[in-house]
């Protein structure tokens, strides 16, 4: 009898286990059509000046999946930082139903105001990651960092720190992107639409929540596509 | 019947150690819930000890010059007494004035200006502060990983002797909420144990007229954010809590302190403008300058006789716990091992 149910519980385990499937999101950074490198990668703007980048990051979080605009799965404890100086970081592998049928990804870009308030948290969001800010409980939902001679800063650097959970000025974003596959999913963020909608001469330190910050999140919408 | 013995022995073990993990904390009878939700960052003592070494450690800030403790005392209420603003390393000074500490689990907000929401990220604030430890946490995780004795302390906090930023700021958070004042003799009044002396009873009825409803018994602040005031210092000017939140509604608004312990917790104010008791009740009485966000508290100016200072300040002495102030829990670590470290790091 016990091994009657011991190979029961085998059983089971191995057909959930079957049921599970996985879906690949990778995200691939861009800067038009070439891929986007950081430290010793110049690209040009369409001023004719160079720029170069030192660090992408940006938290990912709540991905749900949809079909025919109704919602059908969402991913438990869906957060992911994802760094392009670390390219496993870039594909996000989401346990999902097999057989799920579905014709829509969403997504948040950052992340919602009750992690915000959580206090000290692990793993992708450990303050040591970096996307913290010490001075004013909250997180960073998005980072980008760089150089060009546009920028009359300190070594023509530009920071763009863009976060903030507190009304009037929440930067998280969501994105919903019509798909065709929920095996693979490739999506594209192309980091020119971001860069060559600022002027770089008048805008290029942001590091605290507030009105430009928002300015900066609602532009971060534009970058995501499916390839 | 031996092997009764044995289990009810080891059930008794049990549930003597449940109750020695139990008192780490107290919610004094008649207190408020804390806001603390201690579910999430059960107590115990091995995450207090550590993050009492790690209070204590010189290690969090960027030359390994000063702790927590250089402006949180022990023994003046965890303040930084007759300094009116904060010390750093290299010789730097802050903006503001290193607060008291105690039942901070009832608070929700933390700093004059509140922009910190959480006790368990409190730490990281002074940490980096280039005018504080000028420290960067990704550094600290480091340097302790590299230690000699910190791996084996997080292990027997965490059973893990990975060093985290999680686990840091958690211990040190564990420490900070254990730092609880109850015991002084207001406190023993209220439980009807003592009883106040005729000019500190007079007092206690001033400060219920003109004080409680900013700072409210039990924890002798409202937790809110008011104008007091003060003239705006023109080197500092301060505009406190609307630096958070960027509302000119907020303007010269800054946290309410306690009022425990202020015996000890000299000097007063968000920049440590008043040295004496007599010159915050002078102020109070005579220095209030009106502005658009003055407290609604403060409008009707407080009147108080000379007699009457003193029985308010008689009664503000009724406020110091001396069984917190020299509690041998809240001192240096009696096995300062991991101190040592720093000398190595250094090198």
């Amino acid at each position: 009898m016990k091994k009657n149910i011991f190979i029961l519980v085998l059983l089971f385990s191995f057909i959930s286990v079957m049921a599970q499937n996985f879906c690949v999101i990778s995200f691939q950074p861009l800067f038009g059509e070439r891929k986007l490198q950081l430290s010793n990668a110049y690209y040009q703007l369409s001023s004719g000046d160079s720029i170069q980048f030192e660090s992408l990051k940006f938290y990912i979080s709540d991905i749900t999946f949809s079909n025919k605009g109704a919602f059908v799965f969402k991913e438990e404890n869906s957060v992911h930082l994802l760094d392009a100086s670390n390219e496993k970081t870039l594909h996000l592998s989401v346990n999902i139903p097999s057989g799920l049928s579905s014709d829509q990804l969403n997504f948040n870009i950052g992340l919602d105001s009750v992690i915000n308030v959580s206090g000290a948290l692990g793993s992708d969001l450990d303050p040591t990651k970096g996307m913290y800010w010490a001075w004013q409980s909250g997180y960073i939902n998005f980072k980008l960092e760089g150089k060009s001679k546009l920028c009359k800063t300190r070594n023509n650097e530009f920071q763009f720190h863009v976060g903030g959970y507190l009304s009037p000025f929440q930067t998280i974003q969501q994105v919903s992107l019509k798909i065709n596959s929920t095996n693979q999913i490739n999506v594209s963020i192309d980091i020119e639409k971001f860069i060559t909608e600022l002027d770089l001469t008048e805008i290029n330190q942001v590091m605290t929540p507030g009105v430009e910050s928002v300015v900066l999140s609602r532009k971060l919408l534009q970058l995501f596509s499916v390839q | 019947m031996k092997r009764n013995l044995i289990l009810f022995v080891m059930v008794f073990l049990a549930l003597a150690a449940f109750r020695e993990e139990k008192d780490l904390f107290i919610v004094p009878d008649g207190w408020p819930k804390p806001a603390y939700d201690f579910s999430k960052n059960p107590l115990s003592s091995a995450k207090i000890e550590l993050g009492r070494v790690l209070f204590y450690d010189p290690v969090l800030s960027k030359d390994n010059t000063i702790s927590c403790a250089s402006c949180h005392s022990s023994y003046t209420a965890f303040a930084h007494v007759d300094h009116s603003l904060s010390h750093g390393i290299a010789n730097r000074i802050g903006t503001r004035n290193a607060p008291a500490l105690m039942n901070l689990a009832w608070h929700q907000s933390f700093m004059w200006d509140g922009a910190i929401n959480h006790i368990d990220v409190q730490a990281l604030a002074p940490i980096s502060q280039h005018d504080e430890m000028d420290e960067d946490i990704q550094h600290v995780v480091e340097k302790l990983k590299n230690s000699s004795t910190y791996p084996a302390l997080f292990f027997k906090a965490f059973q893990d002797s990975a060093v985290t930023g999680e686990h840091l700021l958690k211990s040190i958070s564990q420490f900070v909420l254990t730092i609880e004042s109850y015991n002084s003799k207001y406190d023993s009044v209220i439980r009807k144990e003592s009883k106040f002396s005729l000019q500190e009873n007079n007092g206690y009825k001033l400060f219920q007229k003109n004080c409680s409803s900013c700072h409210a018994e039990p924890l002798f602040t409202n937790l809110k954010f008011e104008n007091n005031g003060l003239l705006v210092d023109s080197t500092l000017k301060d505009t406190g809590r609307m630096k958070v939140t960027a509302n000119n509604t907020d303007s010269l608004k800054f946290k309410v302190p306690t009022l425990r312990n202020i015996e000890f917790s000299y000097p007063y104010m968000h920049d440590g403008r008043f040295k004496h008791l007599a010159d915050v009740l002078n102020h109070y009485t005579g220095g209030v300058q009106k502005s658009k966000t003055l407290s609604e508290k403060l409008k009707t100016p407080i009147v108080l006789t000379s007699n009457e200072r003193v029985d308010l300040i008689a009664f503000l002495l009724t406020l110091t716990d001396k069984s917190f102030l020299f509690n041998p829990k809240y001192s240096f670590p009696r096995n300062p091992e991991a101190m040592n470290d720093k000398v190595k790091s250094q090198k």
